[in-house]
């Protein structure tokens, strides 16, 4: 469903992305794991449509995607759940799912997303008028969920979901990946925390220094290699 | 007491036209994370156009008022293209002192059409002023208050019932986000732009209809009165512009009537540096501060 | 030199502090709208201690330095914890105080049978020291130079020093300097005092030059211009906002190349200007440039003296 080929990025003359390729499958969780600053946060950014890449291809469905705006992305189907969930602080609950909704017109059909996204997140519906600022860390990562489902995604990209979460809100958010996977969304994650991830995933990448290191399904490399890979890079791990 | 409720009405009356002025400059803070400085003289431009074409055809002042708000936007876009479009999301002092340099360009321009340092300019309506009791209301003052609280509300709807209001919203909250919900930023900041200029010429005219003249001092004038009220309200907040155009209009018609012209100026700006000093948000604000260092770390 | 010439020259190098002055701040990370304020207030004490009070003219100039710092440091105090648009509406709230202050001010003696000393709007006159001691233009000239080149010296060897670096790290990034244990806040405090001397020392220097000045000299089209020289000339070095004054007063006001569309041209030039280049001519990257050529051609020359074929160049 969603093809990176040979995807270069850069900030100034620094490279953050060396050429990276990997794909996620129609229907499935795929997962990337990598140490800080490999480079997973610029690639989740360039496919959205925030970055645009030097070169390579990004395909979503067979259609290049690759160098279009946000804009035109959110329109074809793809919503990014960003790092630090980034929810809209000063708008309420309610405003933000409205809000994630901007690219489509059917007034009644949001209007019936939004009660399908409160039925979904109860918490959500309690809090509708608060403002998104005053959620705490788990709510807001709800709620940053469901303004990327209100735009009707074909696949929903997540940028570490679990980050600055309590363990107990993490296994809940990993729960709600599961859960929105049954119900037949794509989706392809970023994470750190290895550990949840590969509990969820059909199939992973492992992001060292800008390029893929390795890809497989969870299992066939040992688990606490790939854990310690993931969170220190290869270098240090073998050193 | 009788007086002070006067004044405290006049102030009202007057300080919509700041709340308009403010409300169209914290649209473009509020969006962009830019000053324009340049926004003064971009209604002046719009003001002169229509004192032109009032002077040299002799039009009413209805058609005036129309290309006033024109010109004022048209002069947004050009201040636009040359000083905020080019430098995305960087270089904020730069693109300022860009819209500075425009200021600079515009005042002279509109000395160079019409070079009397004073231009008449029609009114809006004349005649004797309404008293109630011991209150008397003058005629274009109650008109300012009436065509500034419509224009007002009619920005509210935009905001609030259009999905271009929605994504100016967004844009004023968090620019990354709105991105990322797929709003469309390069052209809902442009729009937003010439909204804010609309609104502005309109103000301008308002102004200029009732002091029944315009001077090339407008520019500056507008820039910073529009400023001070936005800063009093709080940094891109709606309701904090039109709060802090109507207490800036009610402080400068008290102080006026007990220590005069010169005093006034000294206390509307004493006022500003006060709350700059004591609440930084300003009366409605708060959250921008620790935004606007973000936006200075990007300079 | 011809005694136009003179005074042009004069201008620029006395404009030249209160850009250095708003440079001094861009480089802490502040935007300042209010420096004429105290230059403005460097005028007046350098005024009032000469034309009123008999002072010698050094003697003058330091106490409007001092006034200028001890005022920058007054309201840096009060506004250096706000930052961006609020620093710079603080400051220019300050300003036009200060000039709606001296338009209200009125304090005036007799010295040799006629009243001399502000009087409100209509400003202070009659500051004849350079007059009444037999100083040519040109030798004042020569004094308003002296004085840039020391403060331009100054600045130079600041900015290769510790401090001009923690100065350069407060402004660039202020949480990553305060995470390394520079207290962003002293910093910024001390380059407001420092800026508010510099603007204190010009003003001095103007109300002498000029022998007249009025509050309108001092209103916010002056402090915005001279932030805007030192975007022109370039935020890299010390000659940056002296560039930035030499284009506008040098080459546009006094060439009189554009007369009568003077504002337009020099409006589009530094509008186009700043998009091509956001930090101005001598950005840091073009100061880079030439330093690092000159290191060359030193090297070179070095190579030569000392007949060294092989040294590398």
């Amino acid at each position: 469903m969603l093809q990176v080929s040979d995807v270069e990025t850069a900030y100034g003359k620094i490279k953050a992305l060396k050429g990276v390729s990997l794909s996620a499958a129609k229907g499935r969780i795929t997962c990337l794991l990598g140490p800080n600053g490999a480079g997973k946060t610029t690639l989740m950014y360039t496919i959205a449509g925030i970055l645009r890449p030097l070169r390579g291809s990004i395909r979503l469905d067979g259609q290049e995607i690759a160098g279009l705006t946000s804009a035109a992305i959110v329109s074809r189907g793809l919503a990014l759940v960003p790092e630090n969930r980034l929810v809209f602080p000063q708008m309420s609950v309610k405003e933000n799912l409205e809000a994630g909704a901007y690219r489509r017109k059917d007034a009644a059909g949001i209007a019936e997303d939004i009660a399908r996204m409160y039925a979904r997140f109860p918490r959500l519906q309690e809090r509708r008028e608060q403002l998104a600022g005053t959620l705490s860390g788990g709510e807001q990562q709800m709620l940053a969920v469901a303004r990327a489902l209100m735009s009707r995604p074909r696949i929903l990209l997540m940028d570490e979901p679990s980050l600055g979460l309590a363990p107990m809100i993490v296994e809940e958010v990993f729960s709600i990946i599961k859960s929105l996977n049954r119900d037949g969304v794509t989706i392809f994650l970023v994470e750190q925390n290895a550990h949840m991830a590969l509990g969820v995933a059909h199939h992973f990448y492992l992001m060292e220094q800008g390029r893929v290191t390795f890809s497989g399904e969870p299992g066939k490399l040992a688990e606490d290699e790939v854990i310690q890979r993931a969170y220190l890079g290869t270098r240090r791990a073998s050193a | 007491m009788i007086d002070i409720i006067q004044n405290t009405v006049d102030g009202v009356m007057i300080g919509s036209s700041y709340a308009l002025l403010a409300l169209g400059f914290t649209l473009i803070f509020g969006t962009m994370r830019r000053l324009n400085l340049a926004y003064g003289p971009t209604i002046m431009a719009g003001a002169y156009l229509g004192t032109y074409a009032f002077l040299a055809l002799d039009i009413g002042v209805l058609p005036v008022a129309l290309l006033v708000v024109a010109g004022a936007a048209v002069a947004g876009l050009y201040v636009e293209r040359l000083c905020f479009r080019p430098f995305g999301e960087g270089a904020a002092i730069a693109s300022m002192i860009s819209s500075f340099a425009v200021w600079m360009q515009i005042e002279e321009a509109a000395s160079l059409a019409l070079p009397h340092h004073l231009n008449a300019f029609p009114r809006l309506v004349s005649g004797q002023p309404i008293t109630v009791g011991p209150f008397f209301f003058r005629l274009d003052h109650l008109a300012m208050l009436a065509v500034a609280a419509a224009a007002a509300a009619l920005v509210h709807v935009v905001l609030h019932r259009t999905r271009f209001g929605l994504g100016v919203r967004t844009l004023i909250d968090h620019r990354r986000a709105a991105e990322l919900v797929g709003v469309p930023v390069t052209h809902t900041l442009t729009l937003a732009f010439l909204l804010a200029c609309a609104i502005g010429g309109l103000a301008g005219f308002l102004i200029a209809a009732s002091e029944a003249q315009i001077t090339p001092m407008f520019g500056m004038w507008a820039t910073t009165k529009g400023l001070i009220a936005m800063m009093i309200g709080g940094l891109g907040s709606v309701p904090g512009a039109i709060m802090g155009g109507l207490a800036l209009g009610v402080i400068e018609a008290q102080a006026q009537w007990l220590f005069g012209p010169q005093v006034r100026d000294l206390i509307a700006w004493g006022v500003l540096f006060a709350v700059l000093a004591l609440w930084p948000g300003g009366l409605l604000g708060g959250r921008q501060v620790a935004e606007q260092q973000a936006v200075q770390r990007r300079v | 030199m011809d005694d136009y010439l003179v005074s042009v020259l004069s201008n620029i190098g006395i404009i030249s502090f209160v850009a250095l002055s708003a440079y001094v701040l861009l480089l802490a990370g502040e935007v300042s709208f209010g420096q004429q304020a105290f230059f403005a207030l460097g005028a007046y004490a350098a005024g009032i201690a000469t034309a009123m009070l008999r002072w010698p003219l050094a003697l003058a100039l330091c106490l409007g330095v001092l006034v200028g710092a001890l005022a920058a440091a007054a309201v840096g105090r009060a506004t250096l914890r706000l930052s961006g648009l609020y620093f710079a509406m603080a400051t220019l709230a300050f300003a036009e105080m200060m000039r709606i202050g001296f338009e209200l001010f009125t304090w005036q003696v007799d010295v040799g049978g006629s009243l001399v000393g502000p009087n409100g709007p209509d400003g202070f006159g009659d500051i004849r020291y350079l007059f009444e001691n037999e100083i040519t233009p040109a030798q004042y000239m020569l004094v308003v130079y002296g004085l840039l080149a020391v403060v331009l010296a100054a600045l130079l060897v600041l900015d290769r020093s510790r401090w001009g670096r923690v100065l350069r790290q407060a402004g660039a990034d202020p949480v990553l300097a305060e995470l390394q244990g520079i207290r962003v806040v002293r910093v910024r405090l001390v380059a407001a005092a420092a800026a508010g001397a510099l603007a204190g020392l010009g003003g001095g220097l103007y109300a002498h030059l000029l022998t007249y000045v009025e509050p309108r000299n001092f209103d916010i089209m002056l402090g915005v211009h001279s932030l805007a020289y030192g975007l022109i000339g370039g935020l890299g070095t010390a000659f940056g906002p002296v560039l930035g004054v030499l284009i506008d007063i040098g080459l546009l006001e006094s060439s009189r190349l554009f007369q009568g569309y003077r504002m337009i041209a020099f409006g589009g030039l530094v509008a186009v200007l700043l998009i091509a280049r956001p930090r101005g001519l001598l950005d840091e990257r073009a100061v880079h440039w030439i330093s690092s050529r000159a290191k060359g051609l030193f090297d070179a020359l070095a190579a030569r003296r000392l007949d060294h074929p092989f040294r590398r160049r």
